[in-house]
Formats: structure tokens, C-alpha cells, sequence
């Protein structure tokens, strides 16, 4: 196939900061997971700290453009139905732009930037699906916009039991701000205290 | 694929694990094959070292 780069999304201002604190957060023995990995910047970036990285992406032109331009291990897959290992680090840029139904293009570019009508849509089912996923001690790295609704995505977290912190975040010029959450299992929660 | 993720990756559909029938590859990757999943027995293809795990109407 060839590899069609206008259906890629190539790294922004939310790519760069969130392997800024991708870098800061990844231990060298952490188990790595990327969920949408689109052209692969991010794997990349913490593949320089820790060997053990796996990358999914639904689209098919920016999971050949990870693999053949980035090396990275990827595979094509919908969010965590491919995956059935537990990891230590679970990193995502979620498509958190919110989206009518009559605004899509429907193409592959779509799958990096629609979150839905709320912009939520795919974050939910990130948070639904990431415990199963997730190792005891393990932390995800979420990227979101103030356009996504923070109060909504953390409501999200402590109803899956967990906990939720802001551990970068960054104004852009239009006004809108990026976030990168750091959530982890409330441990507290689990044993009931 | 690296080799090593076979014990990590599954079944879109099921969950099941994979069986893998290798028709390309090197001590490290496989190129070219076919997983098929142990409990639905449906297929899914590697191509140009990339397993495309969507279900057949994804893809």
C-alpha cells in the first residue's frame, strides 16, 4: 500500500507535550502501550528511554508511516480490542475535538481529531476499556483539550476508580488549553479504606 | 510483528489467543502470514510486518 501522508496526523503542539511528559513519566522497565499512535512521534520518543513499546492505530497509512519512517512495533487495531497483555504506562492523544455528526469528512484523518458530539465519545471508552489493561501500579497518560470539558473527564476517571492529576498543560494562542492528565488506580479505594 | 508480542496481542472479536502460520519472516519479525484465533478461528492478516487486527467488515 502506498502510504498516503495527507491522512496522517503529524505531530502538533498536544504531540510535543505530551512526549514531554511521556519522557518524564517512562521508567527503562516499563511495559509501554500507545493507543493511537498515529505517525508515531510519541512511541518513538519513549522508545529512546525503554525497549518494550507496543503501538496500536486503527488507520492504515500512519501505522505503515510508524513502522517504516519511526520503527516503531505496531498494529492495526480499535483502541484495547487487539491488546490482551497488562502494561506499566498506557499513553494516549485522544481525539478529543468536538464534533457534529454533519462536520466529519470520513476519512482516516477523522479517527485522530473526533471525539463526538461532546468530544468525550472516545475518551469514555478509553477509561471504560484501560483498567482491564492497566497494571496494579500502572499510569496513563491522557492527553485532552479544555474543549473536551475537564470537570466531565475527570468525572470519567473516579467512576472507573481512579485517580486523576494534571501533570502538564500548555495555553495555546486561540485560547484553548492542552492537558496531559496522569491517572492511576486509587488503591485507596480498592482495599476499602 | 516482533515475535515477542505474539503473547500480548488477541482476538478483536473474542479475545482468543492466536495461532500463528508464518509465510515471510526473520529471527525477529514475521513479514508475511496469517494469525488465527484459537477459540472463533477467525483470520486476520499480517502484511508488510503489520497485523491488521480489525475485524473483516473494519478493514
Amino acid at each position: 500500500m502506498d502510504i498516503d501522508t495527507s491522512q496522517i496526523y503529524f505531530p502538533a503542539e498536544d504531540t510535543y507535550l505530551l512526549i514531554k511528559a511521556a519522557r518524564t513519566e517512562v521508567k527503562q522497565e516499563d511495559r509501554v502501550l500507545e493507543i493511537g499512535t498515529g505517525s508515531g512521534a510519541v512511541a518513538k520518543s519513549v522508545a529512546e528511554i525503554t525497549p518494550a513499546v507496543l503501538a496500536v492505530e486503527i488507520n492504515p497509512h500512519a501505522a505503515q508511516y510508524a513502522r517504516e519512517v519511526n520503527g516503531i512495533e505496531v498494529i492495526r487495531g480499535d483502541l484495547f480490542d487487539p491488546v490482551c497483555g497488562e502494561f506499566d504506562l498506557i499513553l494516549f492523544n485522544a481525539p478529543y475535538l468536538p464534533t457534529d455528526p454533519a462536520e466529519r469528512f470520513d476519512d482516516w484523518l477523522e479517527y485522530a481529531l473526533d471525539g463526538g458530539p461532546s468530544g468525550r465519545d472516545v475518551v469514555e471508552r478509553f477509561l471504560r476499556e484501560a483498567p482491564s489493561r492497566l497494571a496494579t501500579f500502572g499510569r496513563i497518560l491522557l492527553l485532552i483539550s479544555s474543549l473536551t470539558g475537564m470537570n466531565e473527564i475527570l468525572k470519567l476517571c473516579h467512576a472507573q476508580g481512579f485517580i486523576a492529576l494534571v501533570t502538564a498543560e500548555e495555553r495555546q494562542e486561540d485560547g484553548e488549553t492542552l492537558y496531559v492528565l496522569r491517572i492511576s488506580r486509587d488503591l485507596c479505594s480498592l482495599c476499602g479504606t | 510483528m516482533k515475535r515477542r508480542i505474539l503473547d500480548i496481542i488477541c482476538c478483536p472479536v473474542c479475545k482468543g489467543k492466536f495461532m500463528l502460520t508464518e509465510m515471510e519472516g526473520n529471527d525477529t519479525e514475521i513479514m508475511e502470514g496469517l494469525l488465527t484465533c484459537t477459540a472463533c478461528k477467525r483470520v486476520y492478516p499480517i502484511s508488510s510486518g503489520i497485523a491488521n487486527l480489525l475485524p473483516e467488515d473494519q478493514r
